[in-house]
């Protein structure tokens, strides 16, 4: 009996110590992703700022471990995915990006941040640790080159130390080029990828867009020459076409499959749509009779060139200035008016709805710029200037291009099996509101001090932040899962970063 | 004092109902509304003190909680599992028939308590890791009124403490990447409430009870919210900060009867009934002008069946078998990580030894969790809540061993 007794609390003892853990019915494991019928072992992304994961008005450390190419190959390295590279940033010590030439001249500016003392985005007053001769040759599976437009995947010289001043090389690129003499598009396809992503294009309409249409839509000039372009064009959707083409058979050829994404609409960015058209307050009828007063002269000669049959009735209409009491329209230059010069008469009016103001402009409107002239204030009595200005006519352009692109990737994507990741649609919908899969919903606002918690882009308005890229990626494993019947796990935007909002800087 | 050398239960069922009252009860199931054998009735049914069979008893014993929660979402490939310390809840009853008819009795105990830690995790804006720790202290009078019949009184004194952290939201942190958090510290409070019970034994070998213990509301009125990885354009307004929270000890009917098919064969059937339902939410008030925070709670009331057996091998040694099914209070869309409760199949074996005025016993209880698939709503990240959820698991294995000391 006593043998049964020991035996017993023996048994007792030692099940106490077997902590044997609960399992579950289905356990993730081996099989719970899989790559379907894409293979994962070597991805390359293609693309611009976006595949780089540049935010807040540069490329820095945080930001790109944060890019939505390496969130997305994490995520495939539970499908068969392999390592994944991304061009050198470690020395930007501080996490602020920018760029330095020979450590002296900044030729890219830090990150954007909040400074809570004045509540305003600003670059971080820090200098930029990055150097630009330091090169650390590739290639990278992240070939995202910030500022690229299309037809600069393709280009020779992009990567070349000596172009940098001459403007014809990216300071980003040089700093990652396996060679300075190759292009964006080899140093891809020399990883001989299985997968790709290709987010390209956005540069080739939104550099017009976002300086205000200063520069030229190569569309209307008939310039199929790309080498003759600035930073500010439209590209012709001809060397749009040629160049994505190219691009894709590039990435193609040896069977690897992949996903594109297209070109969103400028009105989803909020650097368009932050600032008000109308951001003009009067707030007494002698003010509004002063500065209708100051215009008199000018809606004068106006009736004098519609009486000589100069400009039509609508177009009088929409030039005469006339402030009340209330929010007012911004006075600004449009270069599509009639030139009335020779009358006297600039080419001015008040912005309507149909207009955007940049973001920069911010700064700019409501300023006396010639403090013993204080009556002279940017936006009311001296018009805005072309550059912080989206005319209507110029959303036209934009928006023409933005289609003609969109529809060309979609038909060069249709012809070699590639799905289409519509970012476009993706950013419309952040518009109105977001709801993502756990149903936190974001949307496309610029920060407004209360915001942070439903933010998508960063301080520069244009880029996502690093939240944003989260459900980017997201929105790439959305189509790879339906087009190569994958299966891979979704990340959660709000664990990733937006911006720092610093005390003071 | 107690609270100095105890730190209580860890989840694994039923709410933060920590259920191990007694050794030799728990060999059975737990199933002790109508088994009155020593001073644990001080506990299940004071009323049964007038039926024990000692003038004196005393006893006390401890448990060791050894809990692990598993949780997983393929949706993200969360996986991540508690890492719950060891929790030891203990006991002291002590029951004294002090006429044929008046006895009393004394009960401290840890009916409530939970211990949960989640490490680096998805849902640390809802739970980093929490604490709670409640005794009661419970005086008894139980009085005869017949031979069959006995009822009894007793007063609750409980006291209780929470300690709580949780991130101010998923993506805040400091300058250097560390996530901001929020501590809470209850402090120690005190609250009463009440027990009443009934024994009755119509024939030799059956007996039943019932008993029913109050609720009690746990009134943090001085709790303390500390801040921590507090970036610095936050550093005024997230101070710490005083706060007062309500936490519910809910009420728990019990209806129970023992009986003996065999001579040396004891059974006991038991049914719990508990008032989860008045945790409706768990709301933190600031009194520093932050907002306060509001959880949703909406528990249901549960049932416990219960039933176990004792066989009596000689007049020393005692083996003790039960099992017991444990609803959890958690209602659909509101399954909280700090509490995972599942709801469970509980196996218990217990093995008692007596001597002449001496006994030991032992308890084994395996919790074994039904897997359960389920999600919350969290507010505070800007209009929409998001959900948080998954499917849950778990199991515990709690040894106990207890000593009784009584007089005839």
């Amino acid at each position: 009996m006593k043998k049964i007794l020991y035996l017993l609390t023996g048994l007792f003892i030692a099940s106490s110590f077997v902590a044997c853990e609960p399992e579950f019915s289905n356990p993730i494991g081996e099989g719970t992703y899989t790559s379907g019928s894409a293979d994962f072992s070597k991805y390359v992304a293609v693309g611009n700022s976006l595949t780089a994961g540049y935010t807040n008005g540069t490329l820095y450390k945080t930001g790109q471990e944060n890019s939505f190419p390496a969130i997305l190959s994490q995520q495939m390295s539970l499908a068969g995915g392999g390592a994944f590279t991304q061009p050198y940033l470690e020395d930007d010590v501080n996490d602020i990006g920018g760029m330095v030439m020979s450590g002296a001249t900044i030729i890219l500016p830090p990150k954007l941040i909040i400074n809570a003392s004045v509540g305003t985005p600003e670059r971080i007053n820090k200098v930029p640790t990055i150097e630009l001769t330091d090169i650390h040759p590739g290639p990278y599976n992240n070939m995202g080159v910030p500022g690229a437009k299309v037809y600069h995947l393709l280009a020779h010289g992009y990567g070349d130390i000596n172009n940098v001043l001459l403007g014809t090389a990216n300071p980003y690129f040089v700093r990652m080029a396996s060679a300075p003499n190759k292009a964006v598009i080899e140093d891809a396809v020399a990883q001989n990828p299985t997968f790709f992503t290709l987010w390209i294009g956005a540069n080739d309409v939104l550099g017009y867009a976002t300086s205000g249409g200063i520069g030229v839509d190569q569309n209307e000039a008939n310039n199929l020459d790309p080498s003759t372009y600035t930073p500010d064009d439209i590209t012709h959707i001809n060397v749009f076409g040629a160049a994505y083409s190219q691009i894709v058979n590039a990435l193609t050829a040896n069977g690897a499959k992949g996903v594109v994404a297209n070109i969103p609409d400028v009105s989803s960015l909020p650097y368009f749509t932050t600032i008000p058209y109308n951001p003009i307050p009067v707030t007494s009828q002698a003010q509004a009779d002063a500065l209708n007063a100051a215009y008199a002269n000018y809606n004068g000669g106006l009736q004098l060139a519609l009486s000589n049959g100069l400009i039509d009735q609508d177009e009088a209409n929409a030039r005469t200035i006339h402030f009340e009491v209330g929010a007012n329209a911004v006075v600004m230059e449009d270069e599509y008016l009639t030139d009335l010069t020779a009358l006297g008469l600039p080419s001015i009016r008040q912005a309507t709805a149909e207009d955007l103001i940049v973001l920069p402009a911010k700064s700019v409107i409501g300023v006396a710029p010639d403090p013993n002239h204080p009556e002279l204030v940017n936006g009311v009595t001296i018009p805005l200037i072309d550059r912080w200005v989206l005319s209507k006519y110029e959303i036209t352009q934009v928006r023409t291009a933005t289609a003609g692109f969109n529809q060309m990737i979609s038909n060069i994507a249709a012809s070699k099996g590639l799905p289409v990741a519509d970012m476009a649609a993706l950013m419309e919908q952040m518009k109105q509101g977001l709801v993502v899969e756990d149903g936190s919903m974001y949307t496309a606002d610029y920060f407004n001090g209360t915001n942070l918690d439903n933010l998508v882009f960063g301080l520069d308005g244009v880029h996502p932040t690093n939240r944003g890229y989260a459900i980017i990626a997201n929105k790439f494993i959305d189509v790879i899962e339906k087009a190569y019947s994958a299966k891979l796990p979704k990340v959660v935007p709000a664990q990733y970063p937006t911006f720092d909002i610093l005390p003071s800087n | 004092m107690v609270l100095v050398f105890l730190s209580f239960g860890s989840i694994y069922a039923g709410g933060y109902r920590v259920a191990l009252q007694g050794q030799r009860m728990l060999g059975m199931a737990h199933a002790g509304l109508s088994v009155f054998e020593n001073a644990e009735t001080a506990f299940f049914n004071p009323a049964g003190i007038s039926f024990l069979d000692k003038r004196l008893s005393v006893s006390f014993g401890v448990s060791g909680i050894m809990s692990h929660v598993k949780f997983q979402n393929a949706q993200y490939n969360w996986s991540y599992q508690t890492d719950n310390p060891i929790g030891t809840p203990a006991y002291l009853y002590v029951t004294y028939q002090s006429t044929d008819n008046l006895s009393l009795g004394l009960a401290i105990y840890t009916p409530f308590g939970s211990s949960t830690v989640w490490n680096q995790w998805a849902g640390s804006d809802i739970v980093n890791d929490i604490s709670m720790k409640v005794f009661y202290i419970q005086p008894s009078l139980s009085y005869k009124i017949s031979d069959m019949l006995s009822v009894s009184a007793s007063l609750i004194m409980a006291y209780g403490s929470v300690s709580y952290n949780k991130d101010i939201n998923r993506y805040l942190t400091d300058e250097d990447g560390n996530k901001t958090n929020a501590q809470i510290e209850s402090g120690v409070t005190g609250s009463a409430g009440y027990d009443l019970s009934l024994a009755f034994r119509p024939a030799k070998d059956v007996t039943f009870g019932i008993n029913y213990r109050s609720k009690v509301i746990i009134d943090a009125r001085y709790g303390k919210a500390e801040f921590n990885n507090v970036p610095a354009f936050l550093s005024q307004k997230l101070r710490t900060a005083g706060f007062s929270a309500e936490l519910p000890m809910p009420a728990e009917l019990g209806v129970g009867m023992s009986f003996k098919p065999l001579k040396n064969l004891l059974v006991a059937v038991d049914y719990n009934y508990t008032y989860w339902s008045i945790y409706k939410e768990l709301r933190i008030n600031f009194k520093n002008g932050l907002p306060p925070s509001v959880a949703d709670k909406s528990y249901k009331n549960t049932s416990t069946i219960r039933i176990g057996a004792e066989y009596q091998v000689n007049n020393k040694i005692f083996v003790r078998g039960g099992y017991y099914y444990d609803q959890s209070p958690l209602t659909a869309g509101h399954f909280s990580p700090e509490t995972p409760s599942l709801d469970s199949n509980n196996y218990t074996f217990g093995l008692g030894y007596q001597m002449k005025k001496w006994a030991v016993d032992l308890s084994l209880l395996y919790v074994d969790g039904i897997e359960r698939t389920d999600y919350t709503l969290v507010r505070g990240e800007g209009p929409t809540a998001h959900m948080f959820g998954g499917t849950y698991v778990n199991n515990a294995i709690i040894p106990g061993i207890g000593f009784t000391y009584s007089i005839k």
